[in-house]
């Protein structure tokens, strides 16, 4: 009797073991998908919207506006 | 055929038809994603003109730590800037200044992820002790006599954020798991199994897209997790070797990974694919880190050849490097409000570039 509960105890873990995994596929497997091309094609429209505010890409009009610029030491005219 | 009891009385043929069953999903799962490449991300880009060059030049370099720089954090002031070491240390430094205004000495060394309070009153670290440990900042007392032991794992810490407010914090461990605790209970809200290796890194959605967060680890996957119900949402695959860094896109609807096998790879999570990688052939060591520009035109990346890679993300090439490190460059992060980034290294420093 003993082994017998043995026995049903392992197969129970493993039963639990795949039953989760083929879940998580199924769950997986049921989203929703967009094509690639309709993917991408957000990303490049979030990409324009934003470019304007994306200091380390279009950089600075004048380094004064650089919070991390050099620490200028001052002249004496 | 099979439900509830009868299940459990004929176990080995139910978890057959299960294994089956799992390796059919697989196949449909691959098939379905195919169905959808329909065109190549570089092909979209081609069309783009390419980028004039970047002005991006080191501004600081923060010395002081005496063991490798191993994770920062920026507070949401963009100035301040927390950082963890090999040296048992936690330093929080005004960045601007470069001044150190707290030190903070860990009981045991590898203090491996370190994190900002989104208030800026408070950051979390911990690293080898397993543990994650809050210390609220003042500059009335030592920093150490308030600190709190929130969480811990089974195995040593490698990650940690406050996911949107100080009264939680999100962790990721060794163990393979992540975890959710509440800051003033040290509950453990959520758990969240999934990773067949040590994660190695996670981040929160844009908070727009509500509740959810990614994950990389050594079973070279990066999972995407819903953080009310602990699911795992979606699953991505494709590195050869650990993902050592993960990061959402701005917009909330890709990720980009950093892993050991030199590439970066980028997984756009309603495609359910991956539909870019970073590499060159002459790109052999290792990822450490990865961040986004604000508008995520620009991916950066820290190398285990001490460089940061700059890359265009839509045109997949490499649009510079930055040079100044003298060892790994282990962390980087863009600045809260995207003028600057910053980078931590093997070499004991952390630099500023902006």
């Amino acid at each position: 009797m003993c082994l017998n509960g043995i026995v049903k105890g392992e197969a129970q873990t493993n039963l639990q073991v795949q039953s989760s995994i083929v879940e998580q596929l199924r769950r997986e497997a049921s989203i929703k998908r967009t094509p690639v091309s309709e993917a991408v094609e957000d990303i490049k429209q979030f990409i324009l919207q934003h470019e304007q505010e994306d200091y380390l890409l279009i950089g600075f009009s004048s380094q004064k506006n650089n919070p991390f610029r050099e620490k200028s030491s001052c002249d004496i005219l | 055929m099979s439900e509830g009891g009868l299940k459990v009385e004929q176990p080995m043929e139910s978890v057959e038809a299960l294994s089956r069953e799992a390796e059919g999903l697989k196949v449909k799962l691959e098939e379905e994603r195919q169905k959808l490449n329909d065109v190549p991300l570089t092909t979209v880009a081609a069309r783009l003109e390419n980028l004039p060059p970047l002005n991006i030049k080191p501004r600081r370099v923060l010395k002081g730590h005496q063991g490798k720089v191993l994770c920062s954090d920026w507070c949401n002031d963009k100035r301040h800037l927390v950082s963890s070491s090999q040296d048992g240390k936690m330093i929080i430094w005004d960045a601007f200044t470069t001044n150190k205004e707290h030190a903070v000495t860990m009981p045991t060394t590898w203090v491996m992820a370190c994190a900002y309070a989104p208030t800026g009153n408070m950051v979390a670290c911990g690293g080898l002790d397993n543990k994650v440990t809050v210390y609220p900042l003042s500059f009335d007392e030592d920093v150490t006599q308030k600190k709190k032991a929130v969480g811990t794992h089974t195995s040593y810490m490698s990650c940690c954020t406050f996911p949107y407010s100080d009264q939680q914090i999100l962790t990721g461990s060794g163990d393979s798991t992540c975890a959710l605790w509440d800051v003033e209970s040290g509950l453990m809200l959520q758990s969240f199994h999934g990773h067949q290796g040590d994660v190695m890194a996670l981040d929160l959605a844009p908070s727009e897209n509500g509740n959810t967060f990614v994950s990389g680890g050594c079973d070279k996957m990066a999972l995407i997790w819903d953080m009310r119900t602990g699911q795992c949402v979606q699953s991505f695959e494709g590195h050869e070797s650990d993902i050592n860094s993960v990061k959402f896109y701005p917009s909330g609807d890709a990720i980009a990974t950093g892993s050991d096998d030199a590439t970066c790879r980028l997984f756009d999570l309603r495609a359910d694919r991956e539909i870019a990688v970073y590499t060159k052939e002459s790109i052999i060591f290792g990822v450490n880190a990865v961040d986004f520009s604000v508008s995520g035109r620009l991916l950066f990346a820290g190398y285990n050849d001490y460089t940061v890679n700059v890359w265009d993300a839509l045109k997949c090439q490499r649009l510079t490097i930055l040079y100044g490190h003298e060892n790994r460059v282990s962390c980087l992060k863009m600045s809260p409000d995207g003028t600057a980034i910053s980078t931590g290294s093997w070499d004991f420093t952390l630099r500023i570039w902006a």
